[in-house]
């Protein structure tokens, strides 16, 4: 695989005292309040947290989409739009967002064109990623022709096309059903094994976040904030034998615990 | 079947028409159509071909104009803001209106063109930038997590996105280019052009010629629709229904963080920007006062001078002849319209029938067949109303029937769990839902409904603005002509104006 010959350059994450407010019909909205935040270069954070609690506005705020009204966001040291023109960032949204009128080969390339570079010469590295994500075969497919699962996995494919060093994923699963869920789990982890993106992950699924993560961040809203963060122990590559395992079940409960106490209090 | 049906049709129409059943003979029967158009084949090509060639010269340019002004107002949002007024005041246009104007000022086919031109902007303009605004917005969050602007997400996105609402506002613009060359030649005087002809022919009161110019006109309409569809056709592989947009007016999204006095100055601007183009045009085109009266000079007319007053009294009377039936038409129109789309909702049928017949009616140039309907129902109010109901009616169905069709369908679900029958679900869900839908259909009928009462002023009953318009034409009375064309197009305004200010009330109330 290509894409793991590449040397790693992984750039680290940091955010300090970031503060996000929305108005909505006079009233305010305090969706984020405090969050403080580092991810060493080639780490796998997983944010979770009740809806509301502001993890996909933080997530925006790391990709550049949104603007905190208060602190700092660094991205290997620089702010997040000079990485977002660099190609330094890969993001995927519960929704694969393909464009409907171009194919799988051309919807990967998408960020390629938008930033100005030659897609014409990327042709085995786009058709190396159809490999990796499994969809051989459907290269001149378009988005109508594929089952979800499939779209979710172009829409993979189409985060790593950059080589990114921090990729960013907004539930990228939530549309898919539990089975299908958990090989797109499995099929993440070597994925993501090749080159050790710097990675955040937003998800509302306790064992997702268990699988994949080195840390899980528990958060809180109500302001949205940080309530806790859990380190991961298990050792990789993970086996599906883990969801079964005694200390993952421990382990989900303790998120769980947190979760919902939190949200009591 | 179709073709006995037809044939059936034929045959009925033809014994009508043969032995003068119809109106004393008003209804030619299709042999006496078909052995005009022998007779008159040497003229068809000259009068079709100087109606369709400002037609597509017009097309084109209203065209250009409208998707180049769509792009700039996606992408400066408050530019949009500031030329609301000019844009709805394009659409309230009743084009008869400024027919006569457009031949005083400007020369040779270029009143044709430029009433062809002004026939499709809005059409084009609103399906254009509806379809560049409605994106899925999250492939906008993947293009500008790639660093790329408002620029990369109308090249990558929008305009391909765009294409199907765009193709499909071509598609209706294109017979209405048609109507517009041939409402041109209703005042212009010109030699051909099927406008010309007809209204020629009407003076000499031959049925068959009268019917067959008509038949002509709508073949070459609907000729000019058929290959815009065919265009639209090779683009988008969905064959979504796209009519007259029902959607017209949704406002842009207000920018955030404005200031107060920043709005009030882009309504201001909105106000003023019609009346700046307005003097801008003459100014430019160096045309002597005499001919091209500024806004002042309309006002002046109005207000200074010895006969001012007389003046003020004479448009008065007009416009208290001509608004009543404008009113009468549209009330009668929605009316009919909201009943039979009802009736759809509860016999499915009814809109099954209905809705074909009037995608195809509605493109037709309805107002330009005028001259037969005065054959017909011959020069009194009758006439008036018929064409007023006939221009409205079809449109107004159209956007109340697709109103009520987008009713959510989990709403009429979740009353089908209660047991509720097609009664119960009219009351609670569709009849709310379709008040809109209602406010949409008058917001464009009105226009149409004007154009339709002041056209058979002007062919027929003598009565009215459009009257009024014919003579100062005659006379070359250009300060009547000009005034009358301003009071025309304010009302017209005005009662845009008007129905939108219900329509956000409705609105207000049920978002």
């Amino acid at each position: 695989m290509n894409t793991a010959a590449h040397p790693v350059r992984n750039d680290d994450l940091s955010l300090a005292g970031i503060d996000r407010a929305f108005n909505s019909e006079g009233r305010e909205l305090q969706a984020l309040r405090g969050i403080s935040l580092t991810c060493d270069p080639g780490s796998f954070t997983a944010l979770i947290g009740p809806s509301g609690c502001g993890k996909s506005t933080l997530l925006k705020i790391i990709a550049g989409l949104d603007h905190p009204d208060r602190g700092s966001v660094f991205i290997g040291g620089v702010a997040p739009l000079v990485k977002c023109r660099e190609g330094a960032l890969g993001v995927a949204f519960q929704d694969p967002a393909l464009l409907p009128w171009r194919t799988v080969r051309q919807n990967i390339a998408l960020p390629l064109e938008v930033l100005g570079r030659r897609a014409s010469n990327q042709t085995a590295r786009i058709d190396a990623l159809i490999d990796l994500v499994g969809l051989a075969g459907f290269e001149d497919a378009r988005p109508a022709q594929l089952s979800g699962g499939m779209r979710q996995r172009v829409a993979i494919a189409r985060t790593l096309v950059t080589e990114p060093s921090v990729l960013l994923l907004d539930e990228p699963f939530a549309a898919l059903d539990q089975i299908l869920r958990r090989s797109m789990n499995l099929e993440l982890q070597r994925i993501w094994m090749a080159s050790r993106p710097t990675t955040v992950l937003v998800t509302h699924g306790i064992d997702e976040a268990l699988f994949l993560a080195d840390r899980i961040v528990v958060m809180q809203r109500n302001p949205g904030r940080i309530a806790r963060i859990l380190e991961v122990p298990f050792a990789r590559p993970r086996h599906p034998d883990l969801f079964a395992a005694a200390e993952f079940h421990r382990l989900q409960d303790e998120v769980a615990h947190s979760l919902f106490v939190g949200a009591a209090a | 079947m179709l073709a006995l049906k037809v044939a059936l049709g034929l045959g009925v129409w033809e014994i009508c028409g043969d032995l003068h059943l119809i109106a004393g003979g008003a209804l030619p029967s299709p042999s006496a159509i078909l052995r005009q158009w022998w007779l008159d084949r040497d003229v068809y090509p000259k009068h079709i071909a100087a109606t369709v060639v400002p037609a597509c010269i017009g097309f084109l340019l209203g065209n250009a104009i409208a998707i180049v002004a769509a792009i700039a107002f996606v992408l400066i949002p408050a530019l949009e803001r500031l030329m609301r007024g000019f844009n709805i005041t394009v659409f309230a246009i009743p084009p008869i209106a400024i027919g006569p104007i457009l031949v005083i000022t400007l020369p040779g086919i270029w009143p044709q063109i430029t009433l062809a031109a002004i026939s499709v902007y809005f059409l084009t303009m609103v399906m254009t930038l509806l379809g560049l605004r409605q994106v899925d917005p999250r492939p906008i969050d993947v293009i500008r997590s790639y660093g790329g602007g408002d620029l990369a997400i109308l090249r990558w996105l929008r305009l391909r996105s765009c294409l199907p609402g765009m193709l499909g506002g071509l598609r209706v613009a294109a017979p209405a280019a048609i109507l517009g060359a041939i409402l041109a030649e209703f005042g212009s005087g010109a030699r051909w052009g099927l406008g010309s002809f007809l209204l020629g022919s009407l003076g000499r009161g031959d049925p068959a010629r009268i019917w067959g110019i008509g038949l002509a006109a709508t073949a070459t309409a609907a000729l000019a629709y058929a290959l815009c569809a065919l265009l639209a056709r090779r683009f988008t592989a969905s064959s979504s229904i796209v009519t007259l947009a029902a959607g017209v007016a949704r406002d842009p999204p207000r920018p955030t963080g404005w200031h107060r006095l920043g709005n009030i100055a882009v309504s201001l601007g909105a106000f003023a920007i019609p009346f700046i183009i307005w003097w801008a045009i003459l100014f430019l085109s160096g045309l002597s006062p005499v001919i091209a009266r500024t806004p002042l000079a309309v006002w002046r007319y109005l207000t200074e001078g010895p006969d001012a007053a007389d003046t003020r009294t004479v448009i008065l009377q007009a416009l208290g002849q001509s608004l009543p039936w404008a009113g009468i038409g549209i009330a009668l129109s929605l009316a009919v319209a909201l009943g039979f789309a009802i009736t759809g909702i509860i016999w499915r049928g009814v809109t099954a029938a209905l809705m074909p017949v009037s995608l195809v009616l509605q493109t037709m140039p309805l107002v330009a067949l005028t001259p037969i309907v005065v054959l017909v129902f011959g020069r009194g109010i009758t006439t008036t109303l018929v064409v007023t109901v006939a221009v409205t009616f079809f449109p107004a169905f159209i956007t109340i029937a697709q109103g009520l069709a987008q009713v959510p369908q989990p709403a009429l679900d979740l009353l089908d769990v209660y047991g509720a029958g097609r009664l119960q679900k009219l009351r609670y869900v569709s009849l709310p839902a379709s008040l809109a839908h209602v406010c949409a259909a008058a917001r464009l009928v009105a226009p149409a409904a004007l154009l339709g009462v002041m056209i058979a002023e002007w062919l027929a009953t003598g009565y009215g603005l459009g009257n009024l318009l014919n003579e100062a034409r005659g006379e070359l009375d250009y300060g009547m002509i000009w005034a009358v064309a301003f009071v025309t197009i304010a009302v017209s305004v005005g009662f845009y104006q008007l129905v939108r200010l219900v329509e956000f009330r409705l609105l207000a109330r049920t978002t």
